[in-house]
């Protein structure tokens, strides 16, 4: 039996898993021991959310998976893709918090922004950027300065930029922080259909138990300062899932009570 | 304030009517000898002045364009170098830290008091008329365009960096187009700073020009004359001003 390989397969092996032995980051000038001793496994095309309070070092494990931190900050073996984090690591698209479009540029031409920078020809990445704009529902848009979209349609701009390119781990700084409940349920769905579309990996950073629930494999909870993480909770909602339809769902507000209760733990509240 | 927008009519109309109001008085005042008309001059006479020496004796041409070419010239040096020192600042800000306290003590200096020693160097032509200009033109591009530089969002830094950016790419895809905006503003300045620098270091002393007629005209009293070119200057700045607003509306059409 001849199967077409799905892009599950394409990136078996070490192109989508990221490691972490006893990673610890330590900034030594601020005294400051902003992770300890964290250790995680995340498979290759999984979707892993990672919650805890503000401050935990969650973006410092992003920004140390994506080759922004110091050599001297950091301890523990930490493997991205099979290899130690290195900064413009093709192996990885991280999108940050905010949505970082360049004003001058329209709409496609910030879609193109990533792969015109890691030098994807001319016609290939016009292509790529015009399927995504109209898979995250900006079609029409396309010549639009930033100044003209909301901060909604920003944010989907942002999101069909970090698609465009064909890396196999996506980081994700809680991307869809500063949005309205309704434009943030949109642009689960949106994610959703995106990842499940390309089966890549996904690590979520977000302080929304909610949106980590609806949308994740598994969550990881992580303590306040210095940040460990306190459970690895899988997620056994089914698959495909529609983030609106979980809302009411009563497992979905099982697995929230319970993360909750060890976030709180992690906080030293309970 | 609960004031409704005015018309661009009505906004006009006032206007007119500010401006008639001022020559009208400084008119009538000039004209029944409450002002003495040698030192303040008139406004029937300042026109009858413009016309004559625009379209009847012709005599100002030749030295507005000495003077315009004199300004085009400390423009273009004064803010290409300023420009271009900016971004090897960016750049390079090793070379910033060393040079920016020369810089601001350069910058620093009273440049008109410069003007002697410009027409020592420079000789009574163009040179050191466009000498000055450029010595205020160019600090002033170089301050705008550093800014321009440092004003570049870190997020693009970070998500470039992340994205394997080269140096090069930071600059042109990055750096650079968020210092226009700030780069324009100083341009801007840069021309009045070029016109100013111009047209002082003709006063002082030149063998030809819009300042040197000015000079002229001022000591012996023909203060109608005065008034008339500096109202064309005023006028040519004006329009050069809404050239430069024209060009940077369509190149930061994003804005």
């Amino acid at each position: 039996m001849q199967q077409s390989p799905s892009p599950t397969d394409r990136q078996a092996g070490h192109g989508g898993t990221v490691y972490l032995d006893t990673v610890s980051v330590e900034f030594k000038v601020a005294g400051v021991l902003a992770v300890d001793k964290v250790s995680l496994n995340v498979k290759s095309g999984e979707f892993v959310s990672i919650v805890g309070p503000s401050g935990c070092g969650k973006t410092t494990l992003l920004n140390y998976a994506a080759g922004l931190l110091p050599a001297w900050a950091c301890a523990g073996t930490f493997l991205v893709g099979g290899k130690p984090p290195v900064i413009g690591n093709r192996d990885i698209a991280y999108m940050l918090a905010r949505d970082a479009l360049a004003p001058w540029r329209t709409t496609l031409a910030n879609a193109e922004l990533g792969t015109e920078i890691r030098g994807v020809p001319v016609e290939e990445r016009r292509r790529r950027a015009l399927d995504l704009l109209e898979q995250v529902g900006l079609k029409g848009f396309e010549n639009a300065y930033p100044k003209a979209l909301s901060q909604g349609m920003r944010q989907r701009v942002a999101l069909a930029r970090t698609f465009c390119l064909d890396s196999p781990i996506m980081l994700m700084d809680e991307p869809f922080g500063a949005l309205d409940a309704q434009t943030k349920l949109q642009l689960e769905e949106v994610l959703l259909q995106l990842w499940q579309r390309d089966g890549r990996t996904v690590i979520f950073i977000t302080h929304d138990l909610s949106e980590a629930v609806s949308m994740s494999d598994r969550v990881i909870v992580m303590s306040a300062r210095p940040g460990r993480i306190v459970a690895d909770v899988p997620i056994t909602l089914g698959r495909p899932r529609s983030v609106r339809a979980l809302q009411k769902d009563p497992r979905f507000h099982e697995l929230y009570s319970h993360i909750w209760s060890e976030l709180e733990a992690g906080m030293g509240l309970s | 304030m609960n004031d409704v927008t005015w018309s661009p009519l009505k906004i006009w109309s006032w206007r007119l009517v500010i401006i008639g109001a001022f020559f009208g008085l400084w008119e009538w005042s000039s004209a029944t000898g409450v002002l003495k008309p040698i030192l303040v001059g008139r406004p029937s006479g300042i026109f009858k002045y413009i016309f004559s020496a625009l379209f009847v004796t012709g005599e100002l041409y030749r030295d507005f364009a000495y003077t315009l070419t004199s300004i085009l010239s400390a423009f273009v040096v004064g803010s290409a170098s300023g420009v271009l020192v900016g971004m090897l600042f960016i750049t390079r800000p090793n070379i910033e830290a060393l040079m920016s306290p020369i810089m601001l003590a350069l910058n620093s200096m009273p440049r008109i008091a410069l003007a002697p020693l410009f027409l020592i160097w420079f000789g009574l032509g163009m040179g050191s008329k466009i000498a000055l200009g450029f010595s205020l033109t160019f600090f002033i591009v170089l301050t705008n365009t550093v800014a321009g530089g440092r004003s570049v969002n870190p997020d693009h830094i970070t998500l470039a960096r992340t994205l394997g950016a080269s140096e090069t790419q930071i600059f042109s895809k990055f750096v650079l187009p968020s210092a226009v905006p700030v780069i324009f503003n100083g341009l801007r300045l840069g021309l009045v700073f070029a016109l100013l620098g111009v047209i002082a270091s003709e006063i002082f002393a030149s063998d030809h020009g819009i300042g040197q007629i000015l000079a002229l005209y001022g000591a012996s009293f023909k203060t109608n004359s005065v008034f008339g070119i500096i109202f064309m200057l005023a006028a040519i700045g004006v329009g050069i001003n809404l050239g430069m607003t024209a060009l940077e509306n369509r190149l930061l059409r994003w804005r």
